[in-house]
């Protein structure tokens, strides 16, 4: 009986799989088309097992459950096909479907495990329940029943098993069960997957990794793909330059899922609401209203139509469901294809919380980017409705009119170092080896003292360097995070028109932020430069030898916070860490560093919205550093600075490592000699 | 940007300043005899340079001629050609650091002394003594004239040849080129006096002089004052005046202002206005020439606090603030307004210590800073961590000593505990911030309390430590400023008693502590002749009391400094406190309700008598040595100091060693000094813990 109805079940939930498919390609392609180039399908496999598998193995007993169950899966149901299917029965094949199905099995145990709920292993908060903790059983039904249904070809017959009464067993009712529990299988792990069940991963997955907006991300030999051996376990390029929006566009920015690119809409379907996003999310962490992986489910909603309601994970912080698993309250946000987003279905605060630190989108297993989303939707808000956040608007007129976010004299941008006499490049038309690219935090007190610190390192290692001075404007980094597009590019575009009257082989900056847009954002507007952090060029100066440090006089334990525009977003890990190593102090790290770095709260012009928490983020990110034991937390950004120095005290201090090498400097013997000894004393004075 | 104006640069002629904050001129008094920088005033200037000071104005008052005495303030010599290399290395100190330097140079003609050194005829428009120096002079002659212009030349000159960034004319504080200015001295009929040309022609002549030696590039500035305050003298308007006339020429690069004339003791005290003073009394003067002139003004009067000195900037009263004694009392000002720790500056409580030494010819010293202008001698102003174990250290009294031996010992690392047995931090300053317009002494105190909280000492306030406590603790190193208590069982006589409702005589510090009514008569017998008789006597009259203070010296107040017996002798003078001189108080004795005090006129012998209702006596401080004496015998180095080491600034030698804790005592405990001197025992001691 079961062989005349199994080829039946598989076809029947084969066929109503890809009805929904196709019913699920065309939510995706609401979005805004590029055209669907089917043979990019075939990048897929090695997409997923290269980077996909990459990340996921981040956690091993995840990797492992997911090789299992899916490697199984994949293989059992191949078999199937032909086995059940095409009734090639053929007892090797069915050896091999066995053997398939029960590695699945094995996976399907693991999936279950993980989600138990038990006093010594609680629930764990990243992960949905709902048909999340169903997929498990399903995948156990599946695996269990295709086992079952597999074993007579192999000549196992249901006679066989001892002890057992054959007349029962042979009969009808356990076929029955047998086939009522593998049409559970079928339909969760097949006619789910196309008609938006958990498996749907699987499906969007595919299609999202091969159709993926940032192709980069999977290219190993891009020439900025992260190096092996590195802090980093990202493999292809960073790809972290937020996409130009063309401003002649009709409307500005995503109002609607359907404003987004198709590709973006086929990303967030692809969430496997692991949670890995929101374990990450400062945001999240400080209790902001700002979920990442809700966030892209709102998003799945918005395209799908409906509301919230059926959502079985962490909220947002402070909204209604809040942020315990599956607690009832969802249901309020509502959202469809061609209905706005902000306020229905996603709280503009939501967006505003956002640091842009890409925690969530390094971590994110299915490779999904939530930056750039909530950075469209700011535009929109930013362009279109000019609802920017108060401080955040006011930064943007004060760029406008200043070309500063502080409103303040853009001629002062030198006052700072008066006394320093910096060579200009106006001075120098024959050109400079840097030019030092001072930022903002020329305007600001303590970031002055880094870039004296700077200043003195640059002379130590006899740097021919000049500065821009007044002609020097806002990077436009802020203006751009806090969507106003209009004004990035018109920075850019002045910036780049000053760079190109003059001659230097390369930019030199302290501020990652300036770093990242001069470096990778710039090039979309014709503005090319080598740009290297400051922690680079230091780091440089000591490998050639070019300046020379003292031991620390006293042992001295430093920890080191990656800045996000520093480390995830440009890949550089290695070089401030050589420099601390330089420097011959003892350097302790703390959990959440390198590319897993905890953002100080300061990015995307999320200090200026100053969304209000349970926490605040840097707080937090001083308790990472304590944690520690350390007495010194190097940095190397101005804005994690002024986050960190924002921690009340007592508290380790706070140095940039410009400063730390600047203090141990040996510095050449100064053309001038030391006063003491020409200067006659009193008794010498000759009466 | 907080102290946006502070810190924008300026241009002055030729050369662009950091910030907008100065120290003004100022005789240092740490030149040599010949009057050549030393390493202490290279140091000195340094340091101000290191901590962020926008201008340096050095040598105050730094003569160029050889008849303008030099010795008396140990001034810069700018009459000679063996400054030139001096000045080099000062420069390059200075420039190292990112500062600019310029020196004030002048001939001071009859505001000096004649008796000694060249024993130098003194010289002055018309040969009017002056009164504060008591100094006669001869009526200048048209050659010495001549000369002296000439002099002027030739200082500026190498000002210019050694490396500084300009010089200043000083034509403030009533040098000869305002002695010329000034009717209420020159009182000439030829040329160089009468009409207002006339009077300026002396200035002028040594402007153009000098401008002619320089060249244009070179930056030469003029001080000037903003009205004599006196009605034969230069009133603003006539500063105004006098300040376009030059301004005119395009030969002056900038222009200080000073409020007040200065050749009266009333008027000097103005001139550096004390903590009776408020804040920057006499901007309106500085803001008035401002409004005459095209070129940037200073003005130092009073400007202590970076806030002030912002609001002062955005109003665009002037174009520079000094804060000179600002400096004195913090040299890295700058630094710590950059560094977002204004809470950690040490604010200039306007003691005037450094200006009243300056006066007696003394170096000049920070009452409560005792690393300025030690520099060279390795007394720090930010102090290092120890790089050796760490050390338990007991200190025993809250008073300045006490509170700089905590202070500078936690800086270094170690665990601190400080006992007071009173219910503050602060010992006699306490006692002093209570009298009338002297409350702002307790400046000193406020930054101690929160160093140490920022430091983390352990302050154990009403606690009086005793030597079993101190046992207990098992310290390393106790150091004791437990200071002492009013010497009036001095004199039998006088009929003091431990018993409060025996004794016939109070101390200062009762009255002042509050803890004893002043009376409706009361007499203030003062030994001392300091600040604490004068301040008891000042705040029985606020209180309504009729008061005399009587002392066996000269006179009340006398060893009281130039720039504030003046505004004791305001206030006293107001309210009709009689003050006596020459009487020792033999006896005092109870005559019905009333006190009978006997006195003996030094001189004749004679007798006299007060019948007064109270009688409060400022004798001095007795030190406390019992709890010394409990300790000596244990301690480790049997409680010396090491005078060797302690004069050389350098470590303790029984610190190396070993056995029960190192025990040293400071302060009042020791013999009655002051403040000065307890903080310096404490930080010299310390520094090295
Ligand atoms: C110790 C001392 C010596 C001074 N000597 C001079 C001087 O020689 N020439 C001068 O023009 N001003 C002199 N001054 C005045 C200062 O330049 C300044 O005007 C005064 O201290 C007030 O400013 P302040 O409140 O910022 O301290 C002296 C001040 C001090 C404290
Ligand atoms: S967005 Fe990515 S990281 Fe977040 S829950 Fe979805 S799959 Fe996981
Ligand atoms: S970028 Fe950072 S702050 Fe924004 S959602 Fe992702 S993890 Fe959260
Ligand atoms: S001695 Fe007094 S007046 Fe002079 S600088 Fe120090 S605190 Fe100020």
């Amino acid at each position: 009986m079961l062989q005349t109805l199994l080829p039946i079940l598989i076809f029947a939930a084969l066929a109503l799989g890809a009805a929904g498919a196709v019913r699920r390609i065309r939510l995706w392609r609401q979005g805004q088309r590029t055209p669907m180039v089917w043979r990019r399908l075939l990048l897929m496999p090695r997409r997923y097992l290269n980077d996909l598998h990459h990340i996921v193995a981040r956690d091993k007993a995840m990797a492992h459950t997911h090789v299992a169950t899916a490697g199984g899966f994949v293989a059992a149901m191949a078999l199937a096909l032909v086995v059940h299917g095409f009734g090639w029965r053929n007892p090797i094949l069915g050896g091999l479907l066995l053997a398939a199905s029960a590695v699945m099995f094995v996976g399907a145990l693991a999936v279950n495990r993980r989600r138990l709920n038990s006093p010594t292993r609680p629930f764990p908060r990243k992960l949905s329940r709902g048909p999340w903790q169903r997929l498990s059983k399903s995948l156990i039904a599946y695996s269990l029943g295709m086992f079952l249904v597999s074993l007579p070809i192999v000549g196992f017959t249901p006679g066989n098993l001892v002890g057992v009464a054959p007349t029962v067993l042979g009969g009808g009712v356990l076929a029955i069960v047998l086939a009522a529990v593998l049409v559970w299988g079928l339909l969760e792990m097949l006619v789910g997957m196309g008609w938006g069940g958990p498996m749907k991963h699987a499906f969007a997955g595919s299609f999202h990794l091969a159709f993926h907006r940032r192709p980069e991300r999977f290219d190993d030999n891009h020439p900025d793909a992260s190096p092996k051996k590195t802090h980093d376990v990202h493999r292809g390029s960073r790809s972290t330059a937020l996409f130009p929006l063309d401003l002649t566009a009709k409307t500005l920015g995503v109002e609607k899922p359907a404003d987004f690119q198709w590709e973006q809409l086929l990303g967030f379907d692809a969430c496997v609401q692991c949670g890995r996003c929101q374990s990450v999310c400062p945001a999240y962490a400080a209790g902001q209203p700002l979920n990442p992986k809700k966030l892209i489910q709102d998003m799945v909603v918005g395209m799908a139509g409906g509301s919230d309601a059926r959502y079985a994970g962490s909220g947002h912080p402070q909204q209604a469901g809040g942020i315990d698993v599956g607690k009832p309250g969802f249901g309020h946000h509502r959202g469809g294809p061609s209905d706005a987003i902000v306020p229905q279905l996603v709280e503009a605060q939501t967006l505003w919380a956002c640091t842009t630190c890409r925690a969530c989108v390094e971590e994110c297993p299915m490779m999904i980017e939530h930056v750039d989303a909530i950075v469209d939707m700011r535009r929109f808000i930013t362009l279109e409705r000019g609802e920017t956040p108060e401080k955040g608007a006011a930064a943007i007129d004060n760029l406008i009119a200043t070309d500063n976010p502080g409103g303040l004299d853009n001629a002062s941008r030198l006052d700072w170092a008066a006394d320093l006499e910096i060579p200009r490049i106006q001075d120098r038309p024959e050109g400079v080896d840097v030019l030092l690219w001072l930022g903002d935090g020329a305007f600001d007190m303590r970031n002055q003292r880094t870039l004296r610190s700077l200043v003195k390192i640059l002379r130590a290692g006899g740097v021919d360097f000049a500065v821009l001075g007044e002609e020097e404007r806002d990077s436009g980094d802020v203006a751009r995070r806090l969507g106003d597009e209009a004004t990035f590019q018109r920075l850019a575009e002045r910036n780049i028109a000053t760079l190109s009257r003059y001659r230097f082989a390369r930019i030199v900056t302290a501020d990652p932020h300036s770093f990242h847009v001069l470096g990778r954002e710039y090039g979309a507007f014709g503005g090319d430069y080598v740009v290297r952090h400051h922690s680079t060029f230091i780091a440089e100066l000591f490998d050639g030898g070019r300046i020379s440090v003292a031991a620390p006089a006293q042992a001295e334990t430093v920890t080191y916070h990656d800045p996000c525009y520093l480390g995830r977003y440009n890949g550089e890990f290695a070089a401030p860490r050589q420099v601390l190593a330089a420097l011959g102090v003892d350097v302790v790290e703390m959990e959440r560093s390198g590319y897993r770095s905890r953002c100080c709260g300061g990015g995307g012009g999320a200090a200026l919205s100053d969304v209000p928490g349970r926490a605040r983020i840097p707080d937090m990110r001083m308790e990472d550093v304590r944690t520690t034991g350390a007495t010194t937390v190097a940095v190397a950004c101005p804005q994690c600075t002024a986050m960190l120095e924002g921690v009340v005290e007592p508290r380790p201090r706070i140095l940039d490592l410009a400063e730390l090498v600047a203090e141990a400097l040996v510095e050449p013997a100064p053309a001038v000699p030391e006063t003491s000894t020409s200067s006659p004393s009193r008794e010498e004075e000759p009466a | 940007m907080a102290h946006e104006a502070l810190f924008k640069p300026i241009q002055i002629g030729k050369l662009t300043i950091r910030n907008r904050v100065v120290s003004t001129a100022h005789a240092e008094v740490y030149a040599t005899d010949g009057g050549m920088t030393t390493e202490r005033y290279v140091k000195y200037y340094e340091e101000k340079s290191k901590g962020g000071c926008g201008l340096c104005i050095c040598g105050g008052s730094s003569p160029v001629s050889i008849d303008s005495p030099q010795q008396w303030w140990s001034s810069v010599n700018v009459s000679t050609d063996r400054i030139i290399p001096h000045f080099q290395n000062l420069a390059d100190a200075v420039h190292r650091h990112g500062g600019k330097i310029m020196i004030q140079i002048t001939h001071m003609g009859r505001r000096s002394r004649w008796d000694g050194h060249h024993w130098s005829t003194l010289l002055s428009p018309s040969g009017i003594r002056e009164p504060v120096h008591r100094a006669t002079c001869k009526t200048i002659e048209e050659e010495e004239i001549w000369r002296i212009i000439g002099d002027f030349a030739q200082g500026a000159r190498r000002v210019k040849e050694g490396g500084l960034d300009g010089c200043e004319l000083s034509a403030v504080h009533q040098h000869l080129i305002d002695q010329f200015w000034s009717p209420r001295v020159n009182k000439r009929t030829d040329q160089w006096g009468g009409s207002f040309e006339n009077r300026m022609r002396f200035g002028m002549e040594v402007l153009k002089a000098v401008r002619a030696e320089v060249g244009d590039d070179f930056c030469v500035g003029m001080r000037i004052c903003g009205d004599e305050f006196h009605p034969d003298g230069l009133s603003q308007d006539d500063m105004k005046q006098i300040a376009t006339y030059y301004d005119a020429t395009g030969m002056v690069d900038f222009f200080g202002v000073v409020g007040s004339g200065c050749d009266t003791h009333d008027t000097l005290a103005n001139v550096i206005p004390n903590m009776s003073y408020p804040p920057e009394p006499f901007l309106h003067l500085a803001a008035g020439i401002k409004e005459a002139v095209s070129v940037p003004v200073i003005h130092a009067q009073n400007i202590k606090d970076p806030t002030q000195a912002e609001r002062i900037l955005k109003g665009g009263y002037v174009d520079l603030v000094g804060m000179t004694r600002a400096h004195i009392a913090d040299p890295h000002i700058i630094a710590k307004i950059k560094a977002g720790q204004t809470d950690q500056i040490r604010q200039c409580v306007g003691a005037n210590y450094c200006i009243d030494r300056q006066y007696q010819g003394l170096d000049v010293l920070c009452i409560q800073n005792a690393a300025t202008s030690r520099e060279y001698m390795g007394l720090p102003h930010i102090i290092e961590k120890t790089t050796g174990s760490k050390r338990k250290v007991v200190v025993v009294g809250g008073g300045p000593g006490g509170m700089e031996a905590a202070r500078v010992a936690a800086e270094r690392g170690h665990d601190v505990i400080l006992f007071e047995a009173e219910p503050q931090l602060g010992g006699q300053i306490t006692l002093a911030a209570k009298a009338p317009q002297r409350d702002q002494i307790a400046g000193i105190t406020r930054w101690y309390e929160m160093e140490l909280a920022r430091l983390g000492v352990d302050v154990q306030l009403e606690t009086r430590a005793d030597d079993s406590m101190i046992r207990d603790l098992q310290p390393d190193v106790v150091v004791l400023a437990n200071g002492g208590h009013p010497f009036l069982e001095q004199v039998p006589e006088w009929g003091y008693s431990d018993n409060p409702d025996e004794s016939l005589v109070v101390s200062s510090w009762d009255i002042l502590s509050g803890k004893v009514e002043p009376a409706s008569n009361v007499l203030v017998y003062d030994t001392m002749c300091e600040f604490s008789g004068m301040s008891t006597a000042d705040y029985c009259a606020s209180k309504g009391s009729t008061v005399e203070i009587v002392t066996d010296d000269t006179k009340p107040g006398v060893a009281i400094g130039g720039t504030t017996f003046p505004t004791y002798y305001r206030s006293l003078y107001q309210q009709s406190v009689v003050m006596t001189g020459d009487l020792g108080l033999h006896k005092v004795y109870r005559e019905g309700d009333k006190l009978v005090a006997l006195f003996e006129n030094e001189y004749t012998g004679e007798h006299e008598e007060r019948v007064v209702d109270q009688v409060v006596i400022e004798n001095g401080v007795r030190p406390d040595e019992s709890l010394y004496y409990a300790l000596k015998e244990r301690s480790r180095n049997k409680g010396q100091i090491d005078l060797e080491a302690l004069y050389a600034a350098t470590a303790q030698p029984t610190l190396a060693g070993s056995g029960d804790f190192a025990l040293f005592r400071i302060g009042d405990c020791v013999a009655q000094r002051n403040t000065h001197a307890a903080i310096y025992d404490a930080l010299r001691l310390c520094k090295d813990l």
